[in-house]
């Protein structure tokens, strides 16, 4: 059974996965597979674009997201015709091209959205995983992960990437869709600032910070900048002590996690 | 398997042709990839794997370990995504399809220079062109001689080889008595160019050479790399791919830390900093001289190596201290100039003298691009050189473009490959050289054009010594040496409006009277393309057979391969040397331009020219397509960078006169006494004769923000604008209200709040040399005070010469050069302003020239690909 590892943390955000998915789609007819995908407007394997913080704590992380191919897939049961969506002894999931009606309500059950309505052929249509190019023999991957210059994108038999899938998420859980899409590395919430000294004007180096909240407590030191990173959490209410020998201990509460925050540069009084 | 049904499509292309999807031109190669064809249709464009009819292991494939960890190379090439794209490049809406005339041009009667730019084309026969322009050619010699002919082997392009995008014009013309060069200047690196070299003497691009082997020894030694504007995401595409990206997360894996400083987020700092230092634009001389002043005032400086290895560290000292000017260049001094608390430029300084460090860039972004650019590019040497450059991890990188593992029986890896016979590297030469009898630096055209005689220092040719900065050249040459002021353009793959200095200039200069003619050859319909008067269709690399030496650094493996073509020519266009040649042929110049070879011939001359028979036979290398240069046996031993000077200055000198490192240049002393803008050692320039771009200055109260613009994300300079497929990423093009889609410009949330502005809206962008439109991406990848452009949009004028709808943001860049005696393009760090756009200003640009205003709104346009050929063309397709 075939499954898609992808790893958010080698994620460039090149689009090579959405491109190369186009140009292999676009104006090339794969019937009984897909037909031709539309120029612009679908995206088989969609990118996407997250950025966290603000200035300068900014980061940002991609998440390539192609059809789940899911397990418990809703936009199977959610088609009316027998067959026309159809799950392949390899796992991944086809809507014939030539059997949908358009009734879209298969559009509308993937709670993905990764089933795009194709209006002038009026049909839906979605990720194949390749499975045209997987059943030439000449090919043991889609498009998108020969594409892929980091190796984000991994594809294969599920029993070759048990490692892998132990540490993986996906995307959704809640939904107990079970995707066959497994991500590794998503960044979870951060809190970060920078310490400093507003007489010497120095950024003070080895304070140490102590955050507690979402029943842990963590603690970090200040970096050669400053710095102070807390990296991974979940989303939830914490509060922070900020100490340094010679200095006043600075505290903040109520820190909610649901944005990333940035507590900009922190001076810290004698 | 079947599809479950049991049915299955047949995918196996009737042939697969290799090509380089690259965009750098200039012989180096880059973006391997290969093609799929069938039915004379291109199915697919992939990654090349170099594995194909080779073994691995006969390449060799090199290795560098640090904690225990291995980077290796992939065997396949990592191509841009605008490189997968690219048959939407071939087949764009925007692809001339025959030759053009601009309808109210007329070689024997009213020439309307001043309607270039605003009137439209039709077609003409390849007959009716050919003659018009031979007797053009013809008339032109015969009234001013033949330097009155300007070739502009401009900018960038496709990887070909025989049918470079460049210079055909200029072999002929060669042929028939001489023209005159428009000088490439070194667009992408005017610091290094006109700055470091006169530090570390270095002739060709003026960054850090040698530089062979650096990826090994930074990988095994550093602590912490700066990236320094330069966006190792972003620009490596362009060139040779992403091989750069797997170096970084290397890096990351083993504990390298990865600090970004540049007034963006930029791609590479998006998903690889460890740290970002926002930092204004064009303000680097500041923070540089703030560690400077602390590294001489802790004493935190290899003090031992700078007394063996450079010269005027004290007149250095002097001025940071402020002896000289009584402004010591503190922290505090630097913090109100550049943005950076003063508290990070100390805790940046101490960091550094106690870390290993290097510098890493990809040419250097949007610092080394604006005025005065010479200042951070030889304040960067210093830097360098207080810390013991070129001792182990201590670099300056062009990351992957240098420093990789050797390859066997590779004798360059230039970006431009000398080892080619001058039959096959005179039209590029025409881009990288200075060989016209008569020069014009490409910064100076349109002053060549309105307000000559021109004198100027230095050819700014790419690939020249040092030493020709020091060379007077004067526009026009004495009548005597056949000088005569120009009056015939002919430019191929043009794109200075949008790419080069002060556009919206260029567009005004060739509507001068004295320029009866200006010819253009290209594959697409844009930017200078619509100045021209005749406009030659010429194809692409899908389109011809050809061969291409992979040599640029920044591959996985280096390799050549005959380029097959894959495809028909698109309508009657053909390839760049073809389209010359229809010319020659009209002037009885076709043998001596063609010397009767054939496609095969030259692609064996070239073979012939790598000298690699040893390693594989013609017969097999056509038999194969391609061939893998496999890793030398003992790169490994390679003395990286400047290691030699390093262990011995004496006798391993640099090329300058004193042989060390100049952070004072006795030769600026002596050839420019009195340049204030690029004194002996390096300074920080508030304003002067040629800029007042800064914060302090009076501009700024009519244009608060600091502009800046790199090199674009999804295309090379101008190249790839119409490829539908990028224009749907959300940093290529922002869809406005009126379904346009328009150029991003990045402002952060705190300066959109104060102007109303929301990220989607239509936003102009402008000082007093013109307008550009734009749509606004508000967001926290850019610092507040500054706004982000990308340089290279496609130009689409709603008033000519002074508003651009396109986002064309270089038509609005300062007049000036890099400094007096420095002719390099100043085009990031100047004054701007961001406004919603108002219907009021509609009103107002409408009355300036309503027909061309009016003309604008009607042009055929797609949002999906932008302006179409018959926005352009009478009649259409």
């Amino acid at each position: 059974m075939k499954v898609f590892v992808i790893d958010v943390g080698r994620c460039n955000g090149c689009y090579s996965c959405q491109i190369a998915c186009k140009d292999e789609h676009v104006g090339n007819d794969w019937t009984p597979y897909a037909k031709p995908q539309p120029d612009t407007g679908q995206f088989w394997l969609r990118q996407t674009e997250h950025i966290r913080g603000t200035v300068p704590k900014v980061k940002m992380h991609y998440i390539p997201m192609p059809c789940m191919h899911c397990d418990e897939a809703p936009c199977m049961p959610a088609c009316p015709i027998e067959g026309v969506i159809y799950r392949r002894d390899d796992g991944l999931i086809i809507i014939d091209p030539e059997k949908c009606t358009g009734c879209k309500a298969c559009v509308d059950a993937c709670p993905y959205d990764a089933i795009f309505m194709n209006e002038d052929l009026n049909i839906a249509q979605k990720c194949t995983g390749c499975a045209h190019l997987l059943d030439s023999g000449e090919w043991t991957i889609p498009r998108c992960a020969d594409a892929c210059p980091t190796e984000a994108i991994q594809f294969g038999e599920e029993k070759d990437f048990k490692a892998q899938i132990t540490k993986a998420e996906v995307l959704k859980p809640e939904l107990r869709c079970k995707p066959r899409v497994y991500y590794l590395n998503i960044p979870k919430k951060f809190i970060a600032g920078t310490v400093y000294d507003p007489v010497e004007k120095e950024v003070i180096i080895g304070a140490t910070c102590n955050l507690s909240g979402d029943s842990k407590k963590l603690t970090a030191t200040t970096d050669g900048f400053g710095d102070f990173w807390f990296e991974g959490l979940e989303e939830g209410v914490y509060s922070l002590s900020i100490q340094a020998k010679g200095f006043a201990t600075r505290k903040f509460d109520n820190l909610n996690t649901e944005k990333d925050i940035n507590l900009g540069d922190i001076p810290l009084e004698k | 398997m079947s599809d479950g049904i049991g049915r299955k499509v047949d995918v196996k292309p009737d042939k697969t042709v290799i090509k380089a999807l690259a965009l750098g031109g200039l012989l180096g190669g880059g973006g391997e990839c290969a093609v799929d064809v069938k039915n004379g249709k291109v199915v697919r464009i992939r990654p090349f794997h170099y594995d194909w009819k080779y073994d691995c292991e006969s390449f060799r494939p090199w290795k560098i370990t640090r904690n225990g960890k291995d980077y290796k190379p992939l065997f396949k090439s990592v191509p841009s995504p605008f490189s997968l794209a690219y048959k939407k490049r071939t087949f764009s809406p925007n692809r001339i399809k025959y030759p053009l005339k601009r309808v109210d041009w007329d070689p024997n009667g009213e020439r309307n220079p001043q309607n270039r730019g605003k009137s439209k084309y039709r077609r003409i026969s390849w007959e009716e062109a050919s003659d018009i322009l031979a007797t053009e050619v013809k008339r032109v010699h015969k009234e001013y001689g033949p330097l009155a002919i300007l070739v502009q082997g401009d900018g960038h392009g496709e990887c070909k080889t025989i049918n470079t995008p460049h210079g055909h014009s200029g072999r002929l013309f060669d042929m028939m008595g001489g023209f005159t060069q428009q000088v490439r200047n070194p667009d992408s690196w005017e610091g290094w160019y006109w700055g470091s070299k006169h530090v570390w003497g270095q002739g060709i691009q003026g960054m850090y050479n040698p530089a062979d082997n650096i990826v090994k020894d930074m990988t095994e030694n550093c602590d912490m790399v700066l990236f320094w504007g330069g966006d190792p995401e972003t620009t490596p595409w362009g060139f040779t791919g992403q091989c750069a990206t797997r170096l970084c997360y290397f890096w990351t894996e083993v504990g390298i830390k990865q600090v970004y400083i540049c007034p963006d987020l930029n791609y590479g700092a998006a998903v690889h900093a460890d740290k970002w230092i926002p930092i204004l634009p064009n303000t680097d001389a500041a923070l540089q001289l703030a560690i400077i002043y602390i590294w001489v005032t802790e004493g935190t400086y290899n003090k031992e190596y700078v007394a063996t290895h450079a010269v005027g560290m004290d007149k250095v000292e002097d001025y940071v201290l402020g002896k000289d000017d009584g402004i010591p260049k503190t922290p505090a001094w630097a913090s109100k100039k550049c943005g950076v608390p003063e508290w990070t430029i100390k805790a940046l300084a101490r960091e550094w003298a106690k870390k290993i460090v290097s510098i890493a860039h990809y040419f250097g972004g949007s610092y080394v691009r604006g005025p005065f650019s010479h200042e951070p590019g030889r304040l960067e040497c210093i830097l360098l050189g207080m810390q013991g450059l070129g001792g182990p991890g201590v670099h300056q990188s062009q990351i992957t473009y240098t420093g990789m593992p050797r390859a066997e029986g590779l004798r360059s890896t230039r970006f431009f490959n000398p080892e080619l016979s001058e039959r096959i590297t005179k039209p590029v030469a025409t881009t990288i050289r200075a060989w016209g009898k008569q020069l014009i630096p490409k910064t100076w055209i349109q002053q060549a054009i309105d307000e000559p005689p021109l004198t100027f220092y230095g050819s700014g040719a790419i690939e020249t010594p040092t030493e020709d900065q020091f060379i007077k050249y004067t526009y026009p040459l004495p009548k005597e040496e056949g000088g005569t002021e120009i009056h015939m353009i002919w430019t191929d793959t043009p794109c200075r409006i949008t790419c080069w200095n002060h556009g919206n200039w260029t567009i005004d200069a060739f509507r001068n009277p004295k320029i009866e003619t200006v010819v253009a050859q290209h594959p697409w319909l844009e930017n200078d393309c619509l100045i021209a008067d005749v406009i030659l269709p010429s194809n692409t690399t899908l389109e011809v057979e050809d061969i291409v030496t992979n040599v640029r650094q920044g591959v996985n493996f280096h390799s050549m391969a005959i380029m097959e073509q894959a495809v028909q020519p698109v309508g009657e266009s053909k390839s760049d040397y073809e389209v010359v040649l229809e010319i020659a042929k009209k002037l009885d110049y076709g043998n001596q331009f063609s010397e009767n070879k054939t496609t095969r011939d030259l692609q064996k001359q070239v073979f012939d020219d790598m000298e690699i028979d040893n390693l594989i036979s013609w017969e097999d290398f056509l038999d194969k397509k391609y061939f893998v240069f496999p890793t030398a046996t003992d790169w490994e031993n390679d003395s990286p960078g400047f290691r030699k000077f390093y262990d011995d200055p004496e006798k391993h000198p640099l090329p300058t006169p004193t042989g060390k490192l100049e952070f004072y240049s006795a030769r600026l002393a002596e050839h420019f006494p009195d340049d204030k803008e690029r004194p002996p050692i390096p300074k920080w320039i508030e304003k002067s004769e040629t800029h007042d771009e800064r914060l302090s200055s009076e501009r700024a109260k009519m244009f608060p923000m600091l502009l800046m613009s790199n090199h674009g994300r999804w295309r090379t300079h101008a190249q790839g604008d119409d490829i539908t497929w990028t224009r749907e990423a959300p940093t290529c093009k922002v869809t406005g209200v009126d379904g346009y889609k328009y150029e991003p410009v990045w402002i952060n949330p705190k300066d959109a709040e104060k102007r109303g502005i929301r990220d989607g809206d239509i936003v102009k962008v402008f000082n007093e040399r013109g307008v550009v439109l734009c749509g606004a991406r508000v967001w926290e990848r850019i610092m507040p005070g500054v706004a982000y452009v990308d340089h290279g949009a496609r130009h689409d004028p709603l008033v000519p010469g002074w508003v651009d709808r396109g986002g064309a943001i270089n038509t609005i860049a300062p007049y000036g050069v890099s400094s007096r005696n420095a002719v390099g393009q100043a085009t990031s760090g100047y004054l701007v302003d961001v406004q919603k756009v108002s219907e009021k200003d509609y009103q107002e640009w409408r009355a300036m020239d309503p027909k061309a205003f009016d003309n604008a709104y009607r042009r055929e346009y797609d949002p999906a690909a932008g302006l179409r050929f018959n926005a352009w063309v009478e009649g259409g397709m």
